[in-house]
């Protein structure tokens, strides 16, 4: 504050000892070289306007930000967000996980409506025994890419219905939360796909 | 934009020579003489795009300062970046101590305010500095919230009420209405957590956002206030209030330690039980 | 007081320190635009509706597809979870609960699709997307319950399957 008001006593101070800027100039010359559009008074540096000006009516205003709102870019979002509240969030997950999940059960059961009419097998007792033809490890990973999802969805679903209740939304909780989640539906799934 | 004029630019060419000696002590924040230490070297990676040039890309410019003549905080680092480096790098600020809402922007990945955000001194690696997530640049780091603003305006921020105060002078209120609204009042609408929601980047068209149901929850439960069944109507449809998922980055990014995710689950609350 | 005065006292030195830094020190790298490489549909350019001052429009209200559906939403949840636990905990092979849980599955699904495209396909911008993706899911739904009642019907049922898939 105290350095604004310095300066700009500074530029009154050295205004005042200036002859052109002081108060002695007759106002009537000021007027006539101001009047003139001739090229000698734009030739003088401070009577040039570093900024022109135009006349608008509000409607037009407007328009010109309307204009201006075209050509903007929208700001990074998923690119540059912190990646454990993007790509990593347990809710995004959520619902990665439930559209896998269901996803699989739609396409399986459309399928499983329309095999007769196309002609191949896709009943429980051919898909089990398909099944059971595949190697072990590729059995554990079919199973655990199942069972992986739908611990996460479910550990996660009852949380979300606990944050319902409105209880459990400490920064440190949230934090805690998501940790446990990740964690205990891992290991959840690796349990499902291969302890059982 | 227009926050960072100021007068004594105009006068720095012709006092430069006197003020300079002294300016030096004045902004030195350690306690030793400079000449002593080795300059301490950040980098600042920043998001640039220009209004007058619309057809380039937005691109990061890198800046480096020594920040044993910086001041702690990310906005002492843009200040003087802006100052010193660059005038045209533009970006909103205005109190330098979180409670104006201004310098909000998203700094290593997080949406914070400038002001309240120290400059990671300890690690080598580059300061990431962008403009508040998905929203529309008007230029640098500085993004447009009209929209932001408009939606305010739509929950009628304000007590409204029909029947005269029972003394015929204030609207009184018990101690333990009064802290209903604690933790709701202190919101200072930088945008912060508005813009760290991914359901806000898809739909902040008509999704209303955390900040602003946070604003909405304060009028709520006001307990002054008499419009809340009106309020409540305002949010009884499927974009609203309801294209929250909570997902919580608005509880962790909040620069001022507020509750936006709370506020709405509260309000979920309340229009699931009809109270 | 003293941090405001700073800024403006940096800026004196500041301006007599620029021509050093300035060439030296701006450097410019490439930077990638999100949004073009962004799954989701681009927001568009920015338009706004009416001026500054106007409120943003708030849409007529309708409980079907706010709290009711909310509250719909969340006891339908909740009763999954004993639901889908219940009949492998148990072990026992129940006609009804079997056809119970796979209703209540879809049904969850259903929504869960729902609330997929209104979040990623905006009304406002792309309406006719909306409606083909909308219409779309609800054929999807149709034909995926007259396959679960096949299943249910001429097959060992969901529960077993699944049982008899695990063991293979």
């Amino acid at each position: 504050m105290n350095a604004h008001r310095l300066g700009l006593a500074a530029v009154r101070s050295a205004s005042a000892s200036t002859p052109f800027f002081s108060q002695t100039l007759p106002r009537s010359l000021l007027a006539a070289t101001l009047s003139t559009s001739s090229s000698s008074s734009l030739s003088t540096p401070s009577l040039k306007r570093p900024i022109t000006t135009q006349k608008l009516s509000p409607e037009e205003g407007q328009q010109v930000l309307a204009n201006q709102r075209l050509n903007r870019p929208v700001s990074p979002h998923l690119g540059i967000y912190k990646m454990e509240q993007t790509w990593f969030g347990a809710s995004a997950w959520t619902r990665i996980t439930g559209c896998t999940l269901s996803g699989a059960a739609y396409v399986y059961f459309t399928a499983y409506l329309v095999s007769p009419l196309l002609g191949f097998h896709v009943e429980s007792a051919a898909l089990a025994s398909g099944f059971a033809a595949l190697p072990f490890v590729l059995q554990g990973a079919v199973k655990f890419a199942l069972a992986f999802p739908f611990t996460f969805h479910f550990i996660n679903g009852i949380k979300h219905l606990v944050y319902d209740l409105g209880v459990g939304f400490a920064k440190k909780d949230i934090i805690l939360g998501e940790k446990l989640l990740w964690i205990s539906s891992l290991i959840g799934g690796g349990y499902l796909a291969f302890g059982l | 934009m227009a926050a960072l004029r100021s007068s004594s630019r105009i006068l720095s060419s012709s006092s430069r020579a006197a003020f300079r000696p002294s300016a030096v002590f004045a902004r030195s924040m350690a306690t030793v003489s400079e000449t002593e230490q080795q300059p301490r070297i950040k980098s600042f990676q920043i998001y640039r795009w220009n209004p007058d040039t619309p057809t380039e890309k937005p691109r990061l410019q890198t800046y480096s300062i020594d920040l044993n003549k910086t001041g702690p905080m990310i906005l002492d680092a843009l200040i003087k970046i802006k100052n010193e480096q660059d005038p045209s790098l533009t970006f909103r600020r205005s109190c330098r101590e979180g409670i104006c809402g201004s310098c909000a922007m998203n700094i290593n990945g997080q949406n914070t305010l400038a002001c309240l955000c120290r400059i990671p001194a300890e690690s080598s690696s580059d300061v990431k500095i962008y403009p508040l997530p998905h929203t529309y640049v008007v230029k640098d780091l500085v993004p447009d919230l009209t929209h932001f603003y408009k939606q305010y305006k739509s929950i009628e921020p304000y007590l409204q009420r029909d029947t005269p105060a029972e003394d015929g002078k204030e609207y009184r209120q018990s101690k333990a209405d009064r802290k209903k609204l604690d933790g709701l009042y202190e919101c200072i609408l930088c945008a912060c957590c508005s813009t760290s929601c991914p359901s806000y980047w898809w739909n902040s068209e008509e999704y209303l956002g955390p900040a602003i149901l946070l604003q909405s929850y304060r009028w709520l439960v006001d307990s002054r206030d008499e419009r809340t069944a009106a309020r409540k109507s305002k949010l009884e449809n499927s974009m609203s209030l309801y294209r929250c998922h909570t997902i919580l980055n608005c509880t962790r990014t909040c620069p001022k330690g507020l509750n936006p995710g709370k506020a709405i689950a509260e309000i979920k609350k309340q229009m699931a039980l009809g109270a | 007081m003293a941090s405001i005065v700073r800024p403006s006292l940096l800026r004196q030195t500041a301006l007599a320190a620029k021509p050093a830094f300035r060439n030296s020190a701006l450097r410019a790298s490439a930077f990638h635009t999100s949004t073009r490489r962004s799954a989701f549909i681009s927001p568009g350019p920015q338009r706004i509706e009416g001026t500054v001052n106007d409120p943003a429009p708030v849409p007529p209200p309708s409980a079907a597809h706010g709290s009711y559906h909310w509250t719909f939403e969340r006891l339908l949840a909740a009763g999954l979870v004993p639901l889908s636990v219940a009949p492998f905990a148990a072990g026992s092979l129940n006609p009804t609960t079997d056809a119970i849980l796979c209703s209540a599955v879809l049904l969850h699904s259903h929504i869960g699709f729902q609330s997929v495209i209104i979040d990623y396909i905006p009304q406002k911008s792309h309406p006719g997307l909306r409606k083909l993706f909308m219409w779309g899911l609800n054929l999807a739904t149709l034909t995926v319950g007259v396959g679960l009642y096949e299943f249910e019907t001429n097959d060992v049922g969901v529960t077993e399957a699944i049982k008899k898939l695990w063991k293979a």
